[in-house]
């Protein structure tokens, strides 16, 4: 755990959103932070997205929720949190000063996103808002707002108009074509955009010929999926000029600066947090490590920095 | 025996004894620099195969694993860990040398509710369930009256046997194929230890048949029960979310967060698998 080379100069400016250094913490597999404590000094890294929050408070899915798969789990909690106004009056005072929070927002319908971002507008120790649009829009017969332009637009649309915090859109993987939905996203005034939220998948109990979960399908994450989002993050940086937050199977610095290099500006760590939850501030020191041994005097230099592109 | 007395830390061990508790279970002794201390039923996410320079990613997650019992070692403690081989994660842990070094984030958990004053302890354990219960047997041994129950499949698979029959405690053991001591289910242990204790709490750990009846016995005589829940989970300190238990009043409760002990009467044994 060695201390970042103060010679670095870490900082990077995510669509207004300022953070110490690039390294987040991915929405549903942080908590609300304080679970943290004992493990992990806060302010060691750029900053957290808290679990995703609705109008109302809401139960999950009923067991099993997980399975784990070849380097990577699925998960289908569905919706669980406290709600809004619990988080705003119970959680966010009880997260340490000096650590940046972006609230993340998940519905089913866009006035009801709209008015969870109205709700965290204006509340102090709130950096910005990330909007999860892998929710299926009931209206759109269940399909998954980021999965269609013309159902992500006017959700970007809505909830841009309903605050003045950065607002950061996190993507589906489940799409043919992403640099479409980052577009939309960059025409609709967000911020940024977050990638990627976790792949739709399926595990099978053979024994009981039955799926593992009791929800179907759910999401995969770690490892498994991280040369899919390394892609998709590179296709979407070529696609528009918004800064990107990386997402995807990040297990150590290494794998953070392979995010910087195909465009990211900022990266989250989400399942290695259950592994290790000190992971994100090794990840954040060994960013800053790297930068150092290569010669880069600042982190945000990297961003983009992939050489000898072929094919 | 109180709630999170013992803050979680996050270590690298050393394997320092190896035991093979027949069958397919196996005992790891792992000396934990800056333990503090645990409550019994407390558990660890170990996670599995040894720290290498390069992280482990398959199998992914840590195992979580109850806390048998631990014995200081200077600033360090020897923590046991019992468990069976039954997957990946479990064959990594039990092919584990001597000097190897695993990961370890704990104690976590709440540890088991004290008797109320005046109740005796009747503590019933099946196949690894075993491995939750001996540290709050030992401790309550000297002061109050404590009846173990144990059941196995066979003799085989038997945990413990020995170290519970060195504590101060009234033993009693099941086998399915009748191996050893009583031919039939722990549980019907637990009935007739009952129906002579009127004064009894009971608790009970081991695979969810058995605790789900043990609940039903404890309540029809109107007797506490607590039962410890072993669950999978990614995380153990409560942000995964996939140790979640159906609760009777509606709802969910976290095992490692809100557990993994609880009153079975608040617990809705038919979502549980």
């Amino acid at each position: 755990m060695s201390e970042a080379p103060t010679a670095v100069d870490t900082a990077v400016d995510l669509g207004g959103i300022r953070l110490r250094n690039p390294v987040l913490t991915a929405s549903g597999t942080f908590g609300y932070g304080t679970e943290f404590a004992p493990f992990l000094d806060l302010r060691r890294i750029g900053g957290f997205v808290a679990k995703s929050l609705t109008l109302e408070p809401r139960h999950g899915n009923p067991p099993p929720r997980i399975a784990e798969t070849p380097s990577g789990m699925l998960n289908a909690i569905s919706l669980e949190n406290v709600g809004v106004d619990a988080f705003i009056r119970e959680k966010l005072p009880a997260i340490p000063e000096g650590v940046t929070v972006v609230a993340s927002v998940f519905e089913t319908e866009i006035d009801r996103y709209a008015e969870v971002c109205k709700r965290l507008s204006g509340v102090s120790g709130i950096a910005g808002i990330e909007i999860n649009a892998s929710c299926p829009h009931v209206k759109s017969g269940g399909i998954e707002f980021g999965q269609r332009a013309d159902v992500l637009g006017p959700l970007v649309r809505a909830t841009r108009r309903a605050t003045d915090l950065p607002l950061l859109v996190k993507l589906s993987p489940n799409v043919t074509d992403i640099g479409e939905m980052a577009r939309v996203c960059e025409a609709e005034g967000a911020s940024g955009i977050s990638l990627i939220n976790a792949v739709q998948a399926l595990e099978v109990d053979v024994e009981a010929r039955r799926p593992v979960l009791s929800n179907t399908l759910g999401g995969l994450s770690g490892p498994a999926i991280r040369p899919i989002a390394l892609r998709m993050v590179w296709q979407a940086a070529r696609a528009v000029e918004l800064p990107i937050c990386g997402i995807g199977g990040i297990a150590g610095p290494e794998d953070a600066v392979k995010f910087l290099l195909c465009g990211a500006t900022a990266v989250q760590v989400g399942t290695s947090n259950y592994l290790n939850p000190a992971i994100a501030g090794e990840v954040a020191d060994g960013v800053a490590a790297y930068a150092a041994r290569h010669g880069y005097a600042r982190v945000a230099d990297l961003v983009g920095a992939l050489e000898g592109l072929g094919g | 025996m109180t709630d999170r007395s013992n803050p979680p830390i996050r270590a690298e061990a050393e394997i320092v004894a190896i035991g093979d508790e027949g069958g397919a279970n196996r005992r790891l002794s792992l000396r934990v620099t800056g333990w503090p201390g645990f409550d019994p039923g407390q558990f660890v996410m170990l996670s599995p195969g040894p720290s290498t320079a390069v992280p482990r990613s398959d199998p992914l997650l840590p195992r979580p694993m109850a806390v048998y019992r631990a014995s200081a070692r200077g600033g360090a403690a020897d923590v046991e860990i019992l468990f069976k081989v039954t997957g990946r994660g479990t064959a990594l842990l039990g092919a584990a040398r001597l000097g190897e070094r695993v990961r370890v984030v704990g104690p976590l958990g709440r540890g088991f509710p004290q008797p109320e004053p005046g109740e005796r302890a009747v503590i019933v354990a099946g196949g690894t369930g075993v491995a939750s219960v001996y540290e709050l047997a030992a401790r309550l041994a000297p002061a109050i009256g404590v009846r173990v129950l144990l059941g196995a499949r066979t003799r085989d698979d038997l945990l413990g046997r020995d170290d519970f029959a060195s504590l101060d405690v009234a033993l009693e053991i099941a086998t399915d194929d009748g191996s050893e001591g009583a031919h039939g289910v722990v549980t019907d242990l637990l009935a007739a230890a009952l129906d002579g204790d009127g004064e009894a709490r009971i608790y009970a750990c081991g695979p969810t048949a058995m605790m789900r009846r043990a609940a039903v016995i404890a309540a029809e005589r109107r007797r506490p029960c607590i039962a410890s829940l072993e669950n999978p989970m990614a995380c153990g300190f409560g942000v995964c979310l996939g140790c979640a238990v159906p609760l009777r009043k509606g709802g969910f409760a976290l095992v490692c967060r809100d557990g993994p002990m609880f009153d079975a009467a608040t617990l809705a044994w038919e979502g549980l698998s």
